[in-house]
């Protein structure tokens, strides 16, 4: 299973803070984008970053694996 | 000794920051300090609180990440960040960072871009309380 992660005025439009997404082999960033994108549009055009495991990932084709856990962040502003 | 990188609800003293940094080392000649408080006017609206919500393990991880490299990256002696994650008022404070060098060049220039780093690497977000109604800040300069 994937985990995906929304927070602040993402989670808001989302109108969730997790999503499970089933994990299939060869999963990429981009499939789960897709599928975020598809079922909240809204949502992902006010995405500027996306974290796999903590960490910022700017490919789409990154592979995935099974439980990893997918941060979809609007621009921040802590501070 | 409390952690030199936290993220916290509850308030910090700075006195307590800086008592820590200066601990560090006896070679200390410059401390430089940013500490961010809530205002209660914002893009000309009145502001009656400000609510944070934080990615707290990657946030973490960043603020740590972010201090070993201005300890390295300006020579310093030690380096703390601290910031808030709860509901403030105005007035209250939010985030304190301190830089410590041999010189203050050095911590000057360090707590600047700490803080100028925090607000674009580390995931924190601020939402507005208005009379009009709540509004996520994007982003100040």
């Amino acid at each position: 299973m994937i985990k995906a992660l929304f927070f602040g005025p993402v989670a808001d439009r989302v109108q969730t803070r997790e999503m499970d997404i089933e994990y299939t082999d060869g999963m990429t960033l981009h499939d789960i984008t897709h599928k975020v994108g598809m079922l909240h549009p809204g949502a992902l055009s006010i995405v500027s970053f996306i974290a796999v495991n903590q960490e910022q990932v700017h490919d789409k084709q990154t592979a995935l694996n099974d439980n990893d856990e997918i941060a979809f962040m609007a621009k921040f502003s802590g501070g | 000794m409390t952690d030199p990188v936290r993220i916290q609800q509850e308030d910090f003293s700075q006195d307590a920051e800086i008592a820590a940094l200066k601990a560090s080392s006896k070679r200390m000649g410059g401390i430089a300090t940013f500490l961010g408080c809530a205002r209660d006017f914002s893009e000309g609206r009145d502001v009656s609180q400000i609510s944070f919500e934080a990615y707290g393990s990657m946030a973490l991880a960043e603020m740590r990440k972010l201090r070993e490299e201005a300890i390295s990256k300006f020579d310093l002696l030690d380096a703390r960040i601290v910031h808030r994650v709860t509901t403030v008022q105005a007035g209250d404070n939010i985030v304190f960072i301190a830089a410590g060098a041999a010189h203050r060049a050095a911590a000057f220039d360090a707590c600047r871009w700490m803080i100028d780093e925090l607000k674009q690497r580390v995931p924190i977000w601020k939402k507005e309380v208005t009379p009009e109604g709540e509004s996520w800040v994007t982003q100040h300069p």
